[in-house]
């Protein structure tokens, strides 16, 4: 009990210490995973699928964010108003990347499965060959190693909190998350396309009857789920690089914040991945770097035996 | 407007997927780009300087394009003219009799052919002619050692042909015979390899009470552990639905890796051990110890290989195993006849996790060294798309189809087409396990059982999908 | 009083907001043919779904009374405990193995019951051998008292609605139950396929000594069939007593549409 006792303590002094820091920089990691979360609870809505492959259209993001920034920047690293023109442009890229991926995805590995009105054991695994084939095909392509974005901005403590400078970085991150997500929930709840896509989820079969075009409405929930995940994409790419395996970890720790909020609730998504990612940050203070990775994990396998349902529950769930 | 009722026509898409499908391949076998010059594989991939089937100097995009044309010409062509080929075929192979709209000496041929192969099929239904066909495939197996003499080959043929045939083989009774989705298979084979390690005295961890046993005393060490895990790991798991088992698997799977790479003074952490002593029996007038040469270990592996074979096939057929088929056809009308799901889900688990164990027995007691590198999640994803490409659910299926695809890894690794680098064959992978699901479903050589069970899914019956959504009344 | 079969005991069963069965108490004696009615909705399904361990009510007791009258409480058991125990169903909609045949389908019910071990199933010893003989004798003679001896080898997805309906049957009495709860058995079945299940459910009563209780629809059938009735409306137990009286009850008449015993009558 001694010994235990001890490591609690020293490493709660080092939490207290970082406290702000920490927040901050789990606040941030946690919209990224909130935002690559809703491309699965979207999907898993309408389909009652997990798409398998949505990590390698977050990376799909990464790199056509990527791409682009370097057609665009030159030597020298832009600042004031060219930084955020750029970082917008970054972020429609990496959206539109992860839109197009996600739309390619759908034609080629589910639409022929659901013409076949195919059993859902087939989805998964065309969604696993699929991931299987795109992270591939880019680690031929592109490399290897990391590939570092271009600077788009001068990366400089902007504030601090109690004495926990606030990088700019991680205030690119809450800004652009934030307005994606209200965006995002604006739309679905306002416009005709969510209205169909919460219509296909309640009940595919009566939204058809009601005259929602399902094709359509799956079409476009794969390019908003893309497109948030590409975006997602670019701005895990400004602070950690682009490479071909950036997709599996962020992905599958994104898709357990789905979970922990629970599935199929776009606000639990959020809520998910906020979580996770304060508990991942917290946990720096306790655990060895190489361990971190558990803690997602062992979150994950915690959620999926204690309560399946998540936090808000699964709200297009089933009865008993 | 005029664009989308262009681009819905039928002839627009077959010819679009073509184009898109040849620009793919044309991008996995082009030349690589690199971290440094990320752009310079789709450039190559393209522009490169290629030769027109010999006759002339061009760029890869034009020779593909022509092979993209040629491509859709026969697709439409088979499209219109294959219909009546395919309905003579498949009208004479169902009545056994010749359809009274087919006349001609052209479709006379044809129905020659099909009854030809109806009969192929009744015989091949005969037990002997089974158990002669097996028979003669064993006696093939064992003398193949001294026909394929080429070292690569050998040792190929035991640490990646046998290995695998038995890890999908394991595979196949979770994912095949009880329909559960298992990602983090890999775990078990390494359990075996590490507990083998152990046992033997390889690892930093002493071996239990000091003794360092020969690796065939880990066999059964090793399968009780690993069925041990099998039933630790199961038991909380396998009550979730079939999806989500998917993903627990997977995420045990990466937790053990990080464990094994990052825990030094258990495991040897990444360097892993290479101590472990080869096999040998000293019983009695037995005295034989198994070198550094890979031809006895195949005729050892070979032995085991059969014996799970004929136990699982036992137990296919068994009541155990029709419990399974109850199980995931129709989980709750089984639990309405008193079949309890869990226990047989978990005894899937263990009994698969045995197979898997073995081969890491076997793998350790070979190779000499275990590595946390050998045991990461694109193994596990290779076993099932072993088990997927032959067919879930059978046995033969499995088998073949880890010999084909492990057989043409290691040929294109042996003997590589200038234009194929052993890292792509993930590529071609994920691209198979696509194309499989959408052509072939049941596999290479599908069990007649899930075949039914797939087309009554696509048919709209049964209630095979419960299992994975845990949609219930 | 160790004559029961079921002993249901103020049983409320919820699901978040809607209340599925309220209050519910009854009882079916060993032996009986029991029906329970009621309009849709009444909560017919959720009680069969409680009696078999598929649901847990919140509230009540429900006893089961195996062989030898020994009890044993439904609530807080998995189904398919107490399906061993002995209480099978047949589902609304047929539920079968639909890529096994009919023969394949009821050998899985009779073999169920057969103490499992996966050594002794692979080695086939003799123990074995002989389990398997007996569990295929008496899966021909379940078909054969079903009468789908002649479509033993069918795939059971190419069986008509009555067919099917007799399969889950047999198969329901492979597993050698003290009761069969049979979840409307005639729906969807034509006037002579009725008349042979009518027929075939008295059968199994009076030549197994199997208790039945049966939810249905159809009410020339059940005033037939069965010999008491349980009436349940928005998950209540309304009435309850002989056909006779139930016709005549003016509580049953009003719930379903209708104010006439005609009425009643047209609904068959």
């Amino acid at each position: 009990m001694g010994a235990f006792g001890h490591y609690l303590t020293s490493h709660f002094a080092t939490l207290r210490l970082e406290f702000w820091g920490l927040l901050v920089g789990g606040l941030a990691t946690g919209f990224i995973y909130g935002m690559v979360a809703i491309g699965y609870t979207l999907v898993y809505g309408v389909l009652r699928l997990i798409n398998f492959a949505h990590s390698e259209i977050f990376m799909c993001g990464g790199f056509a964010s990527y791409f682009v920034m370097k057609a665009i920047v030159g030597t020298s690293v832009p600042s004031g108003f060219a930084s955020i023109g750029l970082i917008t442009l970054g972020v429609v890229a990496g959206a539109a990347g992860g839109a197009i991926a996600a739309t390619a995805l759908e034609r080629v590995a589910y639409r022929p499965l659901r013409r076949r009105n195919a059993p859902k054991l087939a989805y998964l695994i065309s969604a696993i060959g699929a991931s299987y084939f795109m992270y591939n095909l880019a680690g031929k392509e592109f490399g290897r190693y990391n590939i570092a974005m271009p600077q788009l901005y001068l990366n400089h403590p902007v504030f601090s909190i109690f004495g926990a400078p606030v990088e700019l970085y991680y205030l690119v991150i809450l800004i652009a998350g934030l307005i994606m997500l209200i965006g995002l929930d604006r739309l679905v709840a306002t416009t005709k396309l969510g209205r169909s896509i919460r219509a296909v989820a309640q009940d595919a079969e009566t939204a058809s009857l009601m005259g929602v075009n399902i094709d359509r409405t799956i079409a476009l929930t794969f390019i908003l789920g893309g497109a948030l995940g590409g975006a997602a994409g670019f701005l895990f790419g400004l602070g950690s690089g682009v490479v071909y395996t950036m997709g599996f970890t962020p992905a599958l720790k994104a898709f357990t914040a789905a979970v922990l909020g629970g599935i199929g609730n776009l606000r639990g998504a959020v809520l998910g991945g906020l979580l996770l990612g304060l508990a991942e940050s917290f946990s720096v203070a306790f655990v060895q770097a190489a361990y971190i990775d558990v803690v997602a994990f062992g979150i994950l396998v915690l959620v999926l035996l204690v309560r399946p349902t998540g936090i808000l529950g699964e709200r297009l769930g089933r009865s008993a | 407007m005029k664009l989308r009722l262009l681009l819905a026509r039928p002839e627009v898409k077959r010819l679009v997927s073509c184009l898109v499908g040849v620009a793919l391949i044309e991008l996995m076998t082009g030349p690589s780009g690199s971290s440094t010059s990320p752009t310079a594989g789709i450039s190559g991939s393209y522009a490169e300087r290629f030769s027109f089937f010999g006759l002339f100097q061009t760029v890869r995009c034009v020779t593909f394009l022509f092979v993209a044309l040629v491509i859709f010409g026969l697709w439409t062509l088979w499209l219109t003219w294959g219909r009546r080929w395919r309905g003579a075929l498949t009208s004479a192979s169902v009545a056994g009799a010749v359809s009274p709209v087919d006349v001609g000496r052209g479709r006379t041929m044809l129905v020659g052919f099909a009854r030809a192969i109806v009969k192929f099929r009744t015989m091949t239904r005969l037990r002997q002619v089974r158990m002669v066909f097996l028979l003669a495939l064993l006696a093939f197996a064992t003398v193949l050692p001294h026909i394929e003499t080429d070292p690569f080959w050998q040792a190929a043929m035991v640490e990646q042909i046998e290995v695998f045939v038995l890890l999908a083989l394991g595979l196949n009774v979770v994912v095949g015979f009880a329909g559960l989705l298992d990602l983090g298979f890999v775990a078990f084979y390494a359990i075996g390899a590490y507990t083998t390690a152990w046992v033997t005295g390889a690892l930093p961890t002493a071996a239990p009470f000091g003794i360092h046993l020969n690796p065939f005393f880990a066999i059964p060490i090793a399968i009780a552990i690993v069925m041990v895990a099998g039933v630790v790991l199961g038991a909380p798991t396998l009550r979730l639905r079939g999806d989500y088992l998917a993903i627990v698997t997977l995420g045990f799977g990466e937790i053990i890796t990080i464990f094994a790479n990052n825990l030094y003074g258990i495991t040897g952490g990444s360097e892993g051990t290479n101590q472990i002593p080869h096999f040998s029996i000293h019983l009695g007038p037995i005295n034989y110890a198994w070198g550094l040469g890979p031809v006895p270990y195949y005729y050892l592996t070979l032995v085991f290989v059969v014996l799970f074979i004929v136990a699982f096939s036992l137990l296919e057929h068994s009541r155990v195993g029709r419990a399974w088929t109850a199980i995931r056809e129709d989980e709750v009308a089984a639990e309405s006849i008193g079949i309890n799901p869990l226990k047989y889900k978990v005894m899937a688990f263990a009994i698969g996790a045995a197979s898997a164990g073995f081969a890491g027995v076997m793998t350790a007691g070979q190779t000499f060294f275990v590595n946390p590198s050998s045991f990461v999640l694109p193994v596990s994803i290779l076993i099932l798309v072993l088990v997927i490409f032959g067919g879930m659910g059978s046995i033969a299926g499995v088998v073949l189809g880890a010999i084909v695809i492990q057989g043409v890894t290691l040929y294109l690794i042996h003997s590589a087409p200038g234009w194929y680098q052993s890292s792509d064959q993930l590529i071609y992978i994920g691209a198979l396990l696509v194309v499989m699901m959408i052509f072939r479903p049941a596999g290479l050589l599908p069990s007649r059982r899930r075949k039914r069970e797939i087309g009554m899914a696509e048919a709209g019956e049964g209630h095979m999908d419960e299992l994975l959504t845990g949609d219930t009344p | 009083m160790s004559d029961l079969i079921f002993d249901v005991d103020h049983v409320s069963l919820r699901f978040g907001g809607v209340i599925s069965l309220n209050d519910v108490s009854l009882h079916q004696n060993r032996g009986e043919i029991l029906a329970v009615i009621g309009p849709n909705g009444a909560g017919k399904t959720s009680l069969f779904n409680s009696l078999t361990g598929v649901y847990q009510p919140q509230e009540g007791t429900i006893t089961f009374y195996a062989k030898d009258a020994k009890a044993m409480s439904v609530i807080g058991k998995k189904a398919h405990r107490v399906a061993g125990a002995g209480v099978a169903r047949t589902f609304q909609a047929s539920r079968m193995f639909s890529a096994l045949t009919t023969f394949e389908n009821v050998k899985i019910g009779a073999e169920s019951h057969h103490g499992i071990g996966a050594v002794g199933a692979m080695l086939k010893g003799p123990a074995t051998r002989r389990d398997e003989k007996a569990s295929d004798e008496r899966t021909i003679d379940l078909l054969n008292f079903v009468g789908l001896r002649d479509k033993a080898n069918t795939l059971s997805a190419s069986l008509s609605y009555g067919d099917r309906r007799r399969l889950e049957i047999a198969r329901g009495l492979a597993t050698q139950p003290q009761v069969l709860l049979l979840d409307e058995p005639a729906a969807g079945t034509n006037p002579s396929e009725k008349l042979g299940l009518a027929n075939l459910i008295r059968k199994v009563r009076d030549d197994m000594g199997v208790s039945i209780l049966l939810i249905e629809h159809d009410m020339k059938l059940v005033m037939s069939l069965a010999e008491r009735l349980y009436v349940l409306n928005f998950g209540s137990v309304i009435a309850e007593g002989s056909p006779a009286e139930i016709r005549s009850n003016p509580a049953v008449i009003e719930a379903y549409l209708g104010s006439s015993v005609e009425a009643m009558d047209e609904q068959a």
